[in-house]
């Protein structure tokens, strides 16, 4: 009898621990993705967050960590607004005094862990049985640093592209609306019957820089944009890069895209207003973009996600996921990882969900959902950002490179008419002067 | 030692107080513009000889970054574009200015209305002024492509050519300054004494030999000061660049549209070299401080001063 209770409780207690083990990292059924775990010992922390918005969820969220999971600790939790993030940043981790956690964006994470100031998280994650797999690649690899390749963030969100369409236009067409499955040549084809001249109207505009443009055509063809993985080369002449920007090159050279100056800019928020006032059909637009064309556009539009290259099979997203970071001079490092493991829980994430606007960076299907679900009941296919996640393309690109060329390649192709070829061959010049250093 | 403080401060005990109390009332002044401009001159100074990130302790590197500058055709494009900047503005807005100033000085019509009209350019944020700007060049929807049509023209891309983006900066930059130098020029205009006028009228002097051989002499003094503050202003034209090119390419296509304070703000924000942009801040020093020291020089050779008054 002694012997069985025995054996009972041990199987008692070795079950409730695999149920430990698996909270963190099944992935199906209402298990939880990511757990929170209580704090070791409590303890007084800054933050910095460089959004008004993200401060109320974040703050919502940090309440939470505080009466559940780390009873008597506190968060200074400051916005410094987005102007002056970066210089406020560089400067105070020039003085030594970087806040415990922070935000962190992709392009410039490399600078910061280059100069050794970030705390290297990877070791946390271990501690609590997260698998840092479970984010995929395009969210977390940009904030991978060192031989072993250690997480040095934990992702709050994600952005993926898609193309938002103007309805009104494919039915004055006659047009089918396209679904997940189009290719180049059906987007070319649609693009083709939608121009109208005569009434000033584009057919679409996808080619601006960086994340919500002509990256994602790249991507498509199996090539790294801009630069590759190692951050070694230049791919934009790379035969996948001439081929997508030729793609793109060609229908604008029919008069089926408009010229940058036309548009206004070369950001995606150009194309964005270009196409919210009824001027273009087609256009490439961030998820951060739904909110405002669920409230402000007047005419009736959804998304489809981007057609697939004809040959790959495959259409590709840009993805770029906001950060946790800790500082590596942090007085209270098990605290600030116990913090950022919190906020990117289920639990922590969900308010994010909720809040609506920001997709949250946790890939559980129910927070996924919660976040579909917060724009009401659009009848939109908010699912076509969800799934863009899968097969998507994390940046690679970051500061300096970023401002010297993006901008650039797109209006020397698509403003000022310079052949693709000598376009990138000037454009590699320059970023691989920055990659010798 | 006392005595010599004293003396210094004054010979009475009265001179004295008024002294003391000059120097506290100056104080708050002077202590800012030592905290704040005073120190990060002089660190800008010793920065320029560093190598510095911001994040890692700086490093000494003796010349290397004005050695760097003397090879860096960025820089040298930096400096092209703001000498051809001020080969535009400065011509502009004097010439406009005192022609403003000079209309303006005239018995008109709701003159206070228009002298304020003129004025309210400078009183504009900049930021706010240029982005209007940017959407008054954009080539097919602006306005100044539709006032240009008739001229068949065409789709002009004033902000993204690189052969045509300092004109509009400089037309921003011209229409920003024009008040504040019609102020001076309508101040220098009033001292001139009316019997002059008068006395050019008698012997039989038009309008043109009136302006030519009273008006512009007379006005020297004032359009010193102004050409002086203009090319001071010229040499660090940075808001408008940076606000009009931001949304296509920032800094022109190529450079084409930075100058050397945009240039040393990239250098320094954006690619943190922060020595490298202090060697830069330096040069533009320099340049401003040998071109006024020779315009000090050569005012003998225009400028007019009433006896009495140099």
């Amino acid at each position: 009898m002694k012997s069985r209770s025995a054996i009972l409780t041990a199987l008692v207690i070795l079950l409730s621990m695999s149920v430990l083990v698996f909270s963190a990292q099944a992935q199906e059924g209402d298990e939880l993705v990511i757990s929170p775990q209580p704090c070791a010992e409590p303890g007084t922390l800054t933050m910095w967050v460089w959004d008004e918005n993200w401060a109320t969820i974040i703050g919502n969220s940090i309440e939470l960590w505080k009466t559940e999971y780390c009873p008597g600790a506190e968060v200074e939790l400051q916005v410094q607004p987005w102007g002056q993030y970066w210089d406020l940043l560089t400067t105070n981790a020039a003085g030594g005094e970087l806040p415990d956690v922070f935000n962190m964006s992709q392009d410039r994470f490399r600078f910061y862990a280059e100069n050794g100031v970030l705390l290297n998280l990877q070791p946390y994650f271990d501690e609590y049985g997260v698998d840092t797999t479970l984010w995929g690649t395009g969210l977390v690899d940009p904030y991978r640093w060192g031989e072993a390749g250690d997480l040095y963030a934990a992702p709050v969100n994600w952005d993926t592209i898609a193309i938002f369409y103007n309805k009104e236009m494919f039915d004055a067409a006659g047009l089918d609306y396209p679904t997940a499955d189009w290719t180049w040549d059906d987007f070319a084809a649609a693009a083709r019957a939608l121009t109208d001249p005569e009434n000033d109207v584009y057919g679409a505009a996808v080619y601006a820089e960086y994340q919500a443009g002509y990256p994602n055509w790249i991507a498509a063809t199996g090539v790294t944009p801009v630069v590759d993985a190692d951050r070694t080369m230049c791919t934009l002449t790379e035969p996948g890069s001439l081929e997508a920007l030729n793609f793109l090159k060609g229908l604008y050279d029919e008069g089926v895209m408009p010229s940058v100056s036309i548009m206004g800019g070369t950001s995606a928020d150009d194309a964005f207003n270009f196409w919210a006032s009824g001027k273009v059909a087609m256009i490439t637009g961030g998820s951060w973009k739904l909110s405002q064309a669920v409230d402000e556009v007047t005419f009736d539009w959804d998304v489809v996600q981007l057609p697939k290259h004809p040959e790959t099979g495959r259409s590709r997203s840009i993805v770029h996921a906001v950060g946790y970071v800790a500082s590596a001079r942090t007085e209270n490092p098990d605290l600030a990882a116990n913090l950022i493991l919190f906020l990117a829980s289920d639990v922590g994430q969900r308010f994010f969900a909720e809040g609506g606007n920001v997709a949250p960076g946790n890939p559980s299907p129910e927070l996924q959902q919660l976040w579909i679900d917060s724009f009401g009941d659009t009848g939109k296919n908010i699912q076509a950002f969800v799934d863009a996640t899968e097969d998507s393309q994390g940046v690679t690109v970051f500061g300096e490179i970023w401002d010297a060329i993006n901008s650039e390649i797109v209006v020397n192709i698509f403003d000022l008419d310079i052949p693709v070829e000598d376009a990138v061959a000037q454009a590699c010049a320059v970023v691989e002067e920055y990659l010798v250093d | 030692m006392r005595s010599a403080l004293l003396q210094w401060l004054g010979p009475t005990p009265l001179s004295r107080r008024h002294a003391l109390w000059g120097m506290a009332l100056v104080a708050p002044n002077v202590l800012g513009l030592m905290f704040f401009f005073g120190i990060p001159v002089l660190m800008a100074f010793s920065t320029s000889f560093q190598r510095w990130n911001a994040i890692t302790p700086p490093e000494f590197v003796g010349f290397a970054n004005f050695r760097r500058l003397l090879a860096d055709p960025n820089f040298h494009q930096a400096f092209l574009n703001t000498l051809k900047l001020l080969a535009l503005v400065v011509p502009g807005e004097v010439v406009l200015a005192l022609l403003v100033a000079v209309m303006l000085n005239q018995p008109l019509r709701a003159r206070n209305l228009f002298r304020t009209a003129y004025f309210l350019p400078v009183v504009t944020s900049t930021v706010a002024a240029s982005v209007v700007w940017t959407s008054i060049f954009q080539p097919r929807y602006g306005s100044l492509s539709n006032l240009l049509a008739p001229l068949g023209l065409g789709e002009v891309r004033w902000l993204v050519d690189p052969g045509l983006v300092l004109i509009p900066i400089a037309v921003v930059a011209i229409w920003q300054r024009i008040g504040f130098d019609m102020v001076l020029f309508l101040a220098g205009l009033q001292a001139i004494p009316a019997e002059l006028y008068e006395a050019a009228r008698i012997d039989g002097a038009g309008r043109w030999q009136r302006f030519r051989h009273v008006t512009l002499p007379l006005l020297s003094p004032t359009t010193f000061l102004v050409v002086v503050l203009a090319v001071i202003n010229g040499f660090q034209i940075f808001d408008q660049v940076y606000i009009m090119t931001l949304r296509t390419v920032p800094g022109g296509v190529g450079g084409s549209a930075t100058t050397l304070t945009y240039y040393l703000y990239r250098r320094a924000f954006t690619n943190s070299e922060f020595g490298y942009a202090s060697a830069v801040a330096l040069v533009l020093f320099a340049a401003i401080l040998l071109v006024t020291v020779f315009q000090l020089r050569i005012q003998r050779f225009w400028v007019y001063y009433e006896a009495g008054e140099t």
